[in-house]
């Protein structure tokens, strides 16, 4: 890019700004938050967002218009590229209930990470079934906690019953280096195969 | 915040005269917001806004994700979205439309995330 000398206004003409969304899925305390919260340059934004029960899944009121609220956590962090360019990591609501709000978070987006723990493996299933379905690529990322057993990764793949195509890799999410892996390893796998190796 | 105390949360609704929702076309979570300013200058303020109207308003004179506008302004993002929402309706920003990540991301943009992420 050419900083020299040129307007921001045209800059931005030229050079359209975008941000990219990846999700950060699993079962609750599997380590999202802190994922998020390790990867980011701010600190992990958290917000309770009002939804009207009508948005949750219940039957179908027919109109009528209800009163009743409730409220979901919602985690992201922000890694700047460059100026005008973004990723950003949102950390999905962990209550099945609120499948709805995947569906607006899963919209456009690049691509989902599943955070595994090996000890409650079962907890990661609904979002591998939820991204599968959707057809999201996604990689499946095992949260190493200290005392916990390293799974060999073939092992939670048949596990998973995934096919041989979503990576599965190791990870300790305190871990900078480990985190950026994850996500290299995501990006790679989501759009990189459009372009040639490098 | 505790799920005990619902007071923040009621009065943060306050702000947007208690809408849940955005006027107009809804817009993504990371939909890129841009202040309108034209050959004559940025368009006059209308009456009724709020000092977080204004404090949004200011922070996208540079483009500006809705997530970061919410960061910014220490709101949640569906009352953030309200509040673009109105400003769009009075034509003082413009949001721009979702792209799915898969069909905007060009070889150089995807180069560039790969490297900026190693360099983190």
């Amino acid at each position: 890019m050419d900083y020299a000398g040129s307007e921001p206004a045209s800059a931005a003409v030229a050079d359209p700004a975008m941000a990219i969304k990846i999700l950060v899925a699993g079962g609750f305390g599997v380590g999202k938050t802190t994922m998020v919260g390790t990867i980011s340059e701010i600190r992990p934004l958290h917000t309770e967002e009002v939804l009207s029960e009508r948005g949750v899944g219940v039957d179908d009121v027919s109109g009528v218009e209800a009163k009743t609220t409730t409220t979901v956590a919602l985690d992201f962090g922000r890694i700047t590229i460059r100026e005008g360019l973004w990723l950003y990591l949102f950390g999905t609501p962990g209550q099945d209930r609120f499948w709805f709000m995947w569906d607006e978070l899963a919209q456009g987006a690049l691509g989902a990470v599943v955070l595994a723990d090996t000890r409650r493996l079962q907890d990661c299933f609904p979002a591998v079934d939820y991204f599968e379905q959707l057809g999201l690529p996604f990689v499946v990322a095992v949260n190493c906690f200290d005392g916990a057993r390293r799974h060999d990764p073939v092992t939670v793949r048949r596990a998973l019953g995934l096919d041989g195509v979503a990576p599965i890799l190791l990870c300790d999410v305190r871990e900078r280096d480990s985190v950026k892996e994850v996500l290299t390893s995501l990006v790679t796998y989501s759009v990189g195969g459009a372009f040639p190796a490098g | 915040m505790t799920g005990d105390d619902p007071g923040p949360l009621i009065r943060l609704y306050g702000l947007t005269g208690g809408r849940a929702r955005p006027a107009g076309e809804s817009f993504d979570l990371v939909a890129i917001v841009t202040a309108v300013v034209t050959a004559a200058g940025a368009p006059a303020e209308p009456a009724g806004l709020v000092p977080e109207h204004l404090a949004a308003l200011a922070l996208c004179r540079r483009p500006t994700p809705v997530a970061d506008v919410a960061a910014y302004l220490g709101l949640p993002l569906n009352v953030t979205r309200v509040l673009l929402g109105d400003l769009r309706r009075e034509g003082l920003v413009t949001i721009d439309r979702p792209r799915p990540a898969a069909q905007t991301i060009d070889e150089g943009i995807y180069r560039e995330v790969l490297h900026g992420l190693r360099r983190l």
